[in-house]
């Protein structure tokens, strides 16, 4: 036999293995434990409220906020601009391009940490970047920015700047001593426009 | 588990030095396969010798396959792969002027280096003005920058730009190239030249 006729026996049947097998089904999660473990201690997950009030503040367009608690408690009370996308369905595919894209700085929050930290660990585990975790959820968020507690006399002018800014903030925000206002109808209602994940960078070789 | 040197399994200095092995052993495979023969390379754009084209894509395709059964078997991430970045202009430009070289010099620069090794004149040469070319483009690059950052386009991989799969692209190219390999075959017999 030829050794062209030879390569097609060989090859033909190879490549139509190739073509009929899926692709990517092998390492579904990007990171390791481990790696996951070591980012997760680092805590850069974390944004602090008052990061998260001024970029709402100034309307900054790469803020998104996503509510991981149920739809229910997102209809009672949510940040301004806030989508929902409850825990229990984070990993559907409808999600997927607002979890896995490189334009906005995704935030999420539920009431306490937990939650939020756990979506976050999820998806950083998938390999999505951007997403973050509002430190300390809704709790905190009303301690710090809607009911900031005044320092006392004898505390720095640093925890005095910071006081004034929760207090002007938390006001611009719809705070003061009212809780649980209405935000609802200045959140925009339909999603941001997502644009599709580019393809990451790749780890730099050599040729 | 792969790549290796990404993943850290090997260092970077463990990494050159299996390029080291491999480059020396592809060096000699090209020198023994003939390939230090500027007519056997110039025979690919008259077509009476077309053995380039035919260990070339075999490579390719080699390589392919054995890339996407590793990513099969989890043996390899291929997401981790370094893909070149692609600007679109310089890429054309400088496709043209490597193969004007290659039709003018009868050699491209790996098998320049392998005719040199074994003493060739014209190989030595052909090193010669590669380094020149070195030294235009290095001395003005800020000449050429513009062009040589133009359009750039990302890491893009032609299945993806096609919109196929990996899998479905290996099997059409596969096809291709066999196809390209009866048509070298064909020229070869219609253009043949005497024994060198």
């Amino acid at each position: 036999m030829r050794p062209r006729s030879l390569l097609a026996l060989f090859l033909i049947p190879m490549g139509l293995i190739i073509a009929a097998v899926p692709q990517n089904t092998t390492r579904p999660y990007k990171l390791t434990a481990e790696e996951l473990l070591a980012e997760a201690n680092t805590r850069t997950q974390f944004v602090t409220p008052e990061v998260v009030a001024d970029m709402i503040i100034k309307k900054d367009p790469s803020l998104r906020l996503i509510d991981v608690r149920s739809q229910d408690e997102f209809e009672k009370y949510s940040l301004p601009g806030a989508i929902n996308i409850p825990y229990a369905d984070l990993l559907s595919d409808e999600h997927t391009d607002i979890l896995n894209q490189d334009v906005f700085m995704n935030v999420f929050y539920s009431n306490g940490t937990l939650t939020a930290n756990e979506a976050w660990m999820l998806t950083r585990q998938l390999g999505y970047e951007n997403n973050y975790v509002l430190e300390g959820g809704l709790n905190y968020w009303f301690d710090t920015i809607l009911n900031p507690e005044k320092p006392s006399d004898s505390s720095s002018d640093e925890e005095f700047a910071k006081y004034d800014f929760r207090k002007s903030a938390g006001m611009a925000l719809g705070g003061g001593n009212v809780i649980m206002p209405s935000q609802e109808q200045s959140a925009p209602s339909t999603k941001p426009a997502v644009k599709a994940a580019s393809k990451k960078k790749k780890a730099a070789g050599g040729c | 588990m792969g790549p290796l040197a990404v993943n850290e399994i090997i260092s970077e200095n463990t990494n050159l030095l299996l390029a080291f092995i491999i480059g020396i052993g592809f060096g000699f495979v090209l020198e023994q396969s003939g390939f230090s023969s500027s007519r056997k390379l110039a025979g690919v754009f008259y077509g009476y010798d077309t053995v380039v084209l035919k260990v070339f894509f075999t490579a390719a395709i080699t390589a392919m396959l054995g890339l996407l059964f590793f990513s099969l078997f989890g043996w390899i991430d291929l997401d981790l792969v370094y893909v070149n970045p692609t600007y679109l202009t310089s890429a054309i430009v400088g496709g043209i002027i490597m193969g004007v070289g290659f039709i003018m010099g009868g050699y491209c620069p790996g098998t320049s280096f392998c005719g040199a090794s074994i003493g060739k004149i014209d190989a030595m040469v052909f090193v010669g003005g590669l380094f020149i070319g070195v030294i235009i483009f290095g001395a003005g690059y800020g000449i050429w920058e513009k062009m040589y950052m133009a359009k750039f386009l990302g890491f893009p991989k032609v299945s993806t730009a096609l919109g196929l799969s990996d899998g479905i692209f290996a099997l059409i190219l596969i096809i291709v190239a066999l196809g390209m390999f009866w048509v070298a075959e064909w020229a070869e017999k219609k253009f043949p030249k005497a024994e060198y």
